[in-house]
């Protein structure tokens, strides 16, 4: 098993090497050539973002120190409502220091737009971007970086697959007290619209049913994939796909379950803010996130491919054969800071 | 007449120059660095807790929402619970310790100085995840390994309960109520143990009649610090308080600062902790301002060493546990966890990997970055409130100004201060226009310097006590100027103690989290805001693997500082 998975890794690795290095040099786009020549001159560009894991993220910043040379990413990862705490901050003290500000909530773009805290720019590549990411914003004030598959994983050492849950409702079954691991809606973006769908779809006594199984509650979406490693807790409840494959690959028993009712489908996108400090770096960035480039560079560690031209990664299952659940982003603005409030009265943090 | 009247004139002229003298514009300079470093961030923060948002009117409203919820008003009682309950433990801990140290021939002195030491070094939230891979209550290593040899299947020790998390925090605690106490137990002379002795007191009664009952000045002084420092905790709680479920103060101040920013309430929601803070200090001064008659009789007084027999062995175990605990253990699983691949799978040739120390050195866009920040921000904040605080104490202690008392309080003032309560004031009065120091270096250093002010001022009064002005007015009577006496004569005399100070300041700042957690921009994280970031994902594999790159660069700066200063640097009580 792990050495089919060793050699799996290799091969891609092989092959995602030669891609990488194929898209890196692949040819701009006018307007793409044009934003770097500006962007050379600003040479830097901050990069907040709570979409892709610590290490995706990195991979991204990299990906583009390579494909522009001359123009640096400064990667700041943290959890998106945490990004978005900290450009709340930087409004609020009317200091600009974002550039680019990627958010797995969609709600936070509907808020900035309203705001006027959003600038107007459509890239070049996003028209190559799979179809339901194409326009997330008819206006263009914010465009799609990032497809996100939350559902759930389970270590196989503590649950065999028989035993597992199959849905989002399986769960609050007394059987899985004290087995449950989950993140927390006032820092992951993906648990809030996690906790929102829920909400809509079973009522607001979810929660409150679910809190009786005292799940083990992170900050990130991401947490309950190393308390499942660890083996601390069976199941983890809306995980990233990426990183429960990840995970895995480097030799831990886990194993993804797709709920029968579908899973969640962050399908988040970013924006330049109206103080950013580089607009133009922000913009190439904007094109960089559209473009083959960072889907290529994501891809390697199982995140999914947002262009059709780019394969899905190894190991998850196509998205058109899974059925993806998603709150709109209007609802997503309204609806994520309720259930979080509500999240904090039943759960006390 | 005339005659007489010139000379007169004479003789007030150069006096008035006299007054000119530059230490004049130095105690105003001072006056307006103390003023921004410390006066205005906690006026700015109590001035807006009473402020509206925007507009800026007057309300209570801050006040009324912050204390107008079930929960808030609970993570209020959740601190002060958990800090009497880690003080507690903490005086449990180490007054043991401190006793068989300064008054028992217990063996493994230097062993348990060197526990206290590392304990005091290493970053309290390092500790807490190093607790979390030790015990959890279902992978824990402790937990584990108690399943195994008892067939047991509930855990032993579970470290997202509140217990835990008190426990967790008062291992690295307690050093400061063993440096408290043991300083107060040295002071005191053997003969009032033979009086107890002579009159029937077994070793035993007289530890508890005599000896305890001496110091009980100094373990309420280091409990109430520990209570202090507690509250005022950020990184603990929130690694371990959100699985535990615990909100505490400073946890919910973090929340406030979630979109929409309400600065105005976190500031009307931190103002009791300060209260409670100044209370306590008060307290403090109380009691501690008794141990003038308690123990210290002017006299002389032999000192020896109780012979305890058997008994000295049932010491040392206690104080080997507590290495352990504190250090030992934590430290073992985190360098386990920073070389595996998956550090649930424990220790084998096959989980052994560089790779999370190469992710971090060479990979990571930020954690070099950081490392530097950190390096440079904590010098820097280091040499201000170093010199800063020289220049007050030398003022105060000599007395060269009418109102040099007025310049030692304000030195000492953020000491009854907690950390995220200094950042939410520096927040309020700077990051914005007009200064808008938001997301800079300068804006942390300042926050820094300010917070460990009072560690350099102390340091500095006492030095400066000890160099009698005789060896300066010997240089002044020679023609020398004050500031030129003062390069000449008294720095070189206060060297070593400077670099002291300067170096607890580097080591406190370099770990310092809760006054950087508000003030940091996207190039100015510092290691612990960066760890605190890390640890979100929950990888502690790559978090431990920064945690230890922390923990060599604190070395490194203890030894220098035990090289230049001595080996007693840190923990000297002054």
């Amino acid at each position: 098993m792990f050495l089919i998975d060793r050699r799996q890794m290799l091969a891609l690795a092989a092959w995602s090497a030669a891609a990488t290095r194929a898209w890196a040099d692949s040819p701009m786009n006018p307007q793409e050539r044009e934003l770097y020549e500006a962007a050379k001159r600003e040479g830097e560009i901050t990069w907040y973002t709570g979409q892709y894991s610590a290490d995706a993220s990195e991979a991204a910043g990299r990906a583009f120190n390579e494909r522009y040379p001359g123009v640096r990413c400064n990667v700041v990862r943290s959890t998106s409502q945490v990004a978005f705490q900290r450009l709340s901050q930087d409004f609020r003290a009317g200091v600009g220091q974002c550039d680019v500000f990627s958010s797995t909530n969609g709600g936070h773009y509907v808020q900035l737009k309203r705001q006027n805290r959003l600038v107007k720019f459509r890239p070049v590549n996003a028209d190559g971007l799979l179809p339901i990411l194409r326009r997330p914003d008819p206006d263009d004030y914010f465009q799609s970086s990032f497809l996100g598959i939350y559902l759930m994983g389970h270590n196989t050492n503590m649950v065999s697959e028989a035993e597992a849950p199959r849905s989002w409702t399986d769960i609050l079954d007394p059987k899985w007290k004290d087995k449950l691991a989950v993140g927390h809606p006032g820092y992951s973006g993906a648990i809030g619209l996690w906790a929102l769908q829920m909400r809509t779809m079973y009522g607001p006594d979810y929660l409150r049913r679910f809190e009786r199984n005292k799940p083990q509650v992170g900050r990130s979406s991401i947490d309950p994939v190393t308390m499942m490693t660890a083996g601390e807790r069976a199941v983890g409840v809306a995980v990233p796909s990426a990183s429960t494959l990840f995970a895995a690959s480097r030799g831990n028993p886990l194993k993804l379950i797709y709920p029968t009712e579908g899973v969640i489908a962050a399908m988040s996108p970013s924006g330049i803010p109206t103080n950013a400090p580089h607009p133009n770096a922000a913009k190439l960035f904007q094109e960089f996130q559209t473009g083959p480039a960072l889907s290529t560079a994501v891809r390697l560690l199982f995140n999914e491919s947002i262009r059709p031209d780019v394969p899905p990664p190894e190991g998850s299952r196509p998205l058109d054969q899974v059925t993806m659940l998603a709150p709109s982003l209007e609802e997503a603005e309204k609806g994520v800071p309720e259930v979080r409030e509500q999240w904090r009265e039943i759960f006390g943090v | 007449m005339s005659d007489a009247a010139l000379p007169a004139a004479q003789v007030v002229r150069p006096s008035r120059l006299r007054r000119l003298e530059p230490v004049t514009f130095l105690w105003i300079v001072l006056i307006a660095a103390l003023l921004v470093l410390v006066a205005a961030p906690i006026l700015k923060m109590v001035v807006i807790s009473f402020e509206e948002q925007d507009t800026g009117v007057f309300t209570i409203q801050n006040y009324v929402t912050a204390y107008g919820r079930a929960r808030y008003l609970e993570a209020l009682r959740n601190s002060l619970m958990l800090g009497t309950l880690s003080a507690a433990i903490s005086v449990v801990i180490a007054v043991p310790m401190a006793w068989a140290v300064s008054r028992t021939d217990m063996p493994g002195k230097g062993f348990t100085w060197a526990t206290v030491l590392a304990a005091f070094i290493m970053p309290p939230y390092l500790g807490a995840i190093g607790w979390i891979l030790l015990a959890g209550p279902n992978s824990g290593w402790i937990n584990v390994a108690w399943r195994d040899l008892t067939g047991a299947t509930a855990p032993l020790v579970n470290v997202y309960t509140f217990t835990g998390m008190a426990f967790v925090i008062a291992l690295h605690s307690f050093p400061l109520v063993f440096i408290f106490v043991k300083s107060a137990l040295d002071l005191i002379s053997s003969e009032m143990e033979d009086a107890a002795n002579i009159l029937g007191g077994g070793t035993w009664v007289t530890m508890r009649r005599v000896t305890l009952p001496l110091v009980w000045p100094s373990i309420m002084g280091g409990f109430i610090l520990i209570f202090l420092e507690t509250i005022a905790l950020f990184g603990t709680p929130a690694i371990i308080g959100i699985p535990a479920r615990i909100n505490v103060v400073t946890t919910q101040l973090w929340q406030f600062f979630e979109d929409p920013v309400r600065v105005e309430v976190a500031a009307a929601f931190a103002i009791p902790l300060l209260l409670v803070t100044i209370a306590l200090i008060a307290v403090q001064k109380l009691l501690l301002a008794r141990k003038g008659f308690v123990s210290q009789t002017g006299k002389g007084g032999e000192r020896r060493q109780i012979k305890l027999g058997p008994w000295r062995w049932v010491l040392f175990a206690w104080c080997f546990a507590v290495a352990m605990l504190s250090v030992g253990k934590p430290l073992t699983v985190l360098l386990q966890a920073s070389f595996a691949k998956a550090w649930g799978r424990g220790f084998s040739f096959d989980n052994l990997t560089l790779r999370n120390y190469q992710f971090l050195l060479f990979e990571h866009d930020m954690a070099p970055q950081a490392v530097w920040n950190t390096v440079w921000f904590s010098g820097a904040s280091a040499t201000i409130a170093v010199v800063l605080a020289l220049l007050v104490a030398y003022i105060v202690v000599r007395r060269l100004m009418r109102f040099a008392d007025a310049l030692g309080f304000l030195a000492m003032a953020p000491f009854v201060i907690p950390g995220i309560v200094m950042a939410i004031g520096f927040y309020a009065a700077y990051a914005g226009p007009p200064l808008s120091l938001y997301g800079s270096a300068l804006l942390i250093i300042l926050a820094f310097a300010s917070r460990f002010l009072p560690i350099a001022y102390a340091s500095s009064q006492a030095a400066i006590r000890a160099v009698h002005p005789e060896m300066e007015e010997a240089a002044r009577i020679l023609g020398s100027g004050r500031l030129h006496a003062i390069r000449k004569v008294t720095a070189p005399l206060l060297k070593t103690s400077l670099l002291g100070g300067w170096l607890v300041v580097f080591i406190v700042a370099s770990r310092e989290l809760s006054a950087a957690i508000f003030l940091v921009g996207p190039r100015t994280r510092t290691m612990s805001v960066l760890l605190y970031d890390l640890t979100e994902q929950g990888n502690f594999e790559v978090v431990s693997a920064f945690g230890g790159i922390l923990l060599v660069i604190t070395l490194a700066i203890v030894g220098i500082g035990m090289k230049l200063v001595g080996r007693d640097f840190m923990l000297r009580r002054e």
